[in-house]
């Protein structure tokens, strides 16, 4: 609750410092410290300090789980401001009402992270997704972005009416929106709740951009501007992850044996198709968003599972993707020419931010002393514990291999290509080492996973 | 057969031949009138179910605001049956099976269903405007409250999306 409020305020607060001061940079520090202060709030509500008591009739409650995830998703955000703050400053003529967007995107995150209720569910993934199709189409000059704002609007308001159909179904069923008054009644699956179900499925993966609802995601992805492709792609995906695992747990949770075989077909075509797909871009930026999709292809595995080591494994896997995500979609904005050969020979020319790079490359193919290793390894861990469908652990290995081939494209072109384009970039110091800071995050949750998993 | 009954299948094939006659309309401004046909017979049935609120706002908001400015946005399109784009067959095809598996599925799965009747809950004057507005100030407000939120970031979005910047649309 301190989050959500919190949030929102700075939202507001974010509108008037575009009318305090023309200065971008100012912008940018109240954002930071915008970011911060609801990280520590919602870090004392973890800690059972909560300002606000209000009787939400238990729409919205917090556990640990929810609040850890909400740290997680606000720690990414603290460092992709430090990372992205430059580039948000460019993207429009007042940052500082792009800024105001995102600090709602994070109020309606944080009510994902405790909603209890099918209407909460569905403020919240709104109050998401509608700054999302504005920040889309930011770069109102450029025809792309106004596509991809355009073709994600139009997208996401027909799964956004597919998810209320489903809610619909569920209340004629239960006369209820609450998540236990879905779980609750008889142990068989009526054809009401199996329809609402299934169309709750169908519009929460369209949200992660699960296959066969992902073809919407290269082109949105690669049309938004670059920073905002970062905030999408790792932040958002995180909570619709979330949403989606949460919704599954206590509305489904009993039915688990009816819908794993559909949650396993997606998971499967998730990540063949994301990967498959992948190899064959030119594009970092549209390799990375098809490495997006594979990514979730991972993150379904754990929803499939839905056990202990799943939730491990999600909460690690947010951190571990988005980190590194962002890290490197932080160095593809500074580039102005997006393909794979505009890497080459850069690790000559900046080996620091070259390196910080690398790791999180790694990191996202999943090599061992990566936190990317120990997600990807939980994931599967929950599919073999669960015991059903063996085969999809076979399948997602067996795709994690394909994708060390496209991600080690873009290290070979870094380190054992000459350098080709007389492109010259400058990366201040502070973002170096922010980036350095970045990937000394992700070796040290590769190494001790535990500090991240030991806190559920 | 009472005269409620016969009003609600009245209402019901109205609806769903407005509704069919949306989709197969060529013209996009004949689709609309049909649409505001549909809302019209969805406010019968409110009205049917003693919802008188949301029969009224369903008439006010969306068969007289949205929908005319759904009619302006066609007009200035100057969208007409000419310039409809052509699909191709395959396309229609892939569409119309999808589409026709799916209401088979709905259909198969809800004519087991024998819970519909009883599922109707309430005693019917919920959608009254003083219970409702009751009910939205003591066990919504929570909803209701963070749904400004929505708004506020909506209203945002519009001005960032509607403000303008000096530079021309470059491709």
């Amino acid at each position: 609750m301190n989050a959500i409020i919190l949030s929102a305020l700075w939202g507001v607060l974010m509108m008037y410092t575009g009318f305090a001061t023309k200065n971008t940079r100012t912008v940018s520090v109240v954002a930071l410290l915008g970011v911060m202060a609801v990280l520590v709030v919602n870090w004392m509500e973890y800690l059972g300090v909560s300002f606000f008591n209000i009787d939400t009739k238990g729409m919205l409650a917090y556990n640990g789980f929810g609040l850890i995830f909400n740290t997680v998703v606000l720690f990414s955000t603290l460092v992709y401001f430090l990372l992205s703050g430059r580039e948000i400053e460019k993207a429009g003529k007042s940052p500082s009402d792009l800024y105001a967007l995102i600090f709602f995107i994070l109020s309606g995150i944080s009510i994902i992270a405790g909603f209890k209720s099918l209407l909460m569910l569905f403020i919240g993934i709104e109050i998401i997704s509608i700054p999302l199709y504005v920040l889309a189409g930011s770069d109102k000059s450029n025809l792309k972005s106004n596509e991809a704002a355009l073709k994600y609007f139009l997208m996401g308001s027909f799964s956004t009416g597919i998810m209320l159909m489903g809610i619909a179904f569920l209340y004629g069923d239960a006369g209820t929106f609450y998540l236990e008054g879905v779980n609750a009644g008889l142990g068989a699956l009526t054809p009401m709740k199996a329809i609402g179900m299934v169309l709750l499925l169908a519009s929460m993966s369209f949200k992660v951009s699960a296959a066969p609802f992902h073809f919407w995601t290269p082109d949105v992805y690669d049309g938004t501007p670059t920073v905002f492709t970062s905030f999408m792609a790792t932040i958002v995906k995180s909570a619709g992850f979330f949403a989606f695992l949460k919704l599954f747990e206590a509305a489904f949770g009993k039915f688990q044996a009816d819908w794993q075989v559909l949650m396993a077909v997606v998971a499967a075509l998730t990540l063949v198709i994301g990967n498959i797909t992948a190899v064959f871009q030119q594009s970092v930026k549209r390799m990375l968003s098809y490495s997006s999709i594979a990514q979730a292809g991972f993150m379904m595995l754990g929803i499939f599972a839905m056990n202990i080591f799943a939730k491990q494994g999600m909460i690690l896997y947010f951190a571990a993707y988005s980190i590194a995500t962002i890290g490197i979609f932080a160095v593809l904005s500074k580039f102005k020419d997006h393909s794979i050969d505009a890497f080459n020979g850069f690790a000559k020319k900046h080996p620091l931010v070259a390196f910080s790079m690398l790791i999180c490359i790694l990191s996202l193919a999943g090599i061992p002393l990566t936190a990317g290793f120990f997600a990807k390894y939980y994931m599967l861990l929950a599919v073999i514990k669960d015991g059903n469908f063996l085969w999809l652990a076979i399948v997602a290995i067996l795709c994690a291999a394909v994708s060390v081939y496209y991600y080690f494209r873009v290290v070979q072109a870094m380190y054992f290509k000459e350098p080709s384009h007389e492109e010259e970039l400058e990366f201040s110091p502070s973002f170096r080492f922010i980036l350095l800071g970045a990937a000394i995050i992700i070796l040290v949750l590769g190494i001790h996973p535990d500090y991240l998993t030991g806190l559920l | 057969m009472h005269i409620n009954e016969i009003l609600f299948w009245f209402l019901t094939a109205l609806a769903l031949f407005s509704a069919m006659m949306v989709v197969f309309s060529k013209n996009p401004v004949h689709s609309v009138l049909w649409l505001i046909m549909v809302f019209m017979a969805i406010t019968g049935h409110y009205i049917i179910m003693n919802a008188q609120f949301l029969a009224i706002v369903n008439m006010i908001v969306y068969a007289g605001a949205i929908m005319v400015l759904f009619l302006f946005v066609i007009m200035f399109m100057n969208l007409n049956a000419e310039s409809e784009p052509q699909k191709s067959k395959w396309m229609k095809f892939a569409a119309v099976l999808s589409g026709g598996s799916l209401m088979l599925i709905l259909i198969a799965a809800l004519k087991d269903n024998d819970g519909f009747i009883s599922s109707m809950r309430g005693e019917g004057s919920i959608g009254l405007i003083k219970n409702l507005g009751k009910v939205l100030f003591t066990d919504y407000v929570v909803p209701f409250e963070i749904s400004s939120i929505l708004f506020l970031s909506a209203m945002v979005g519009a001005v960032v999306l509607g403000k303008k910047e000096s530079s021309t649309i470059v491709s």
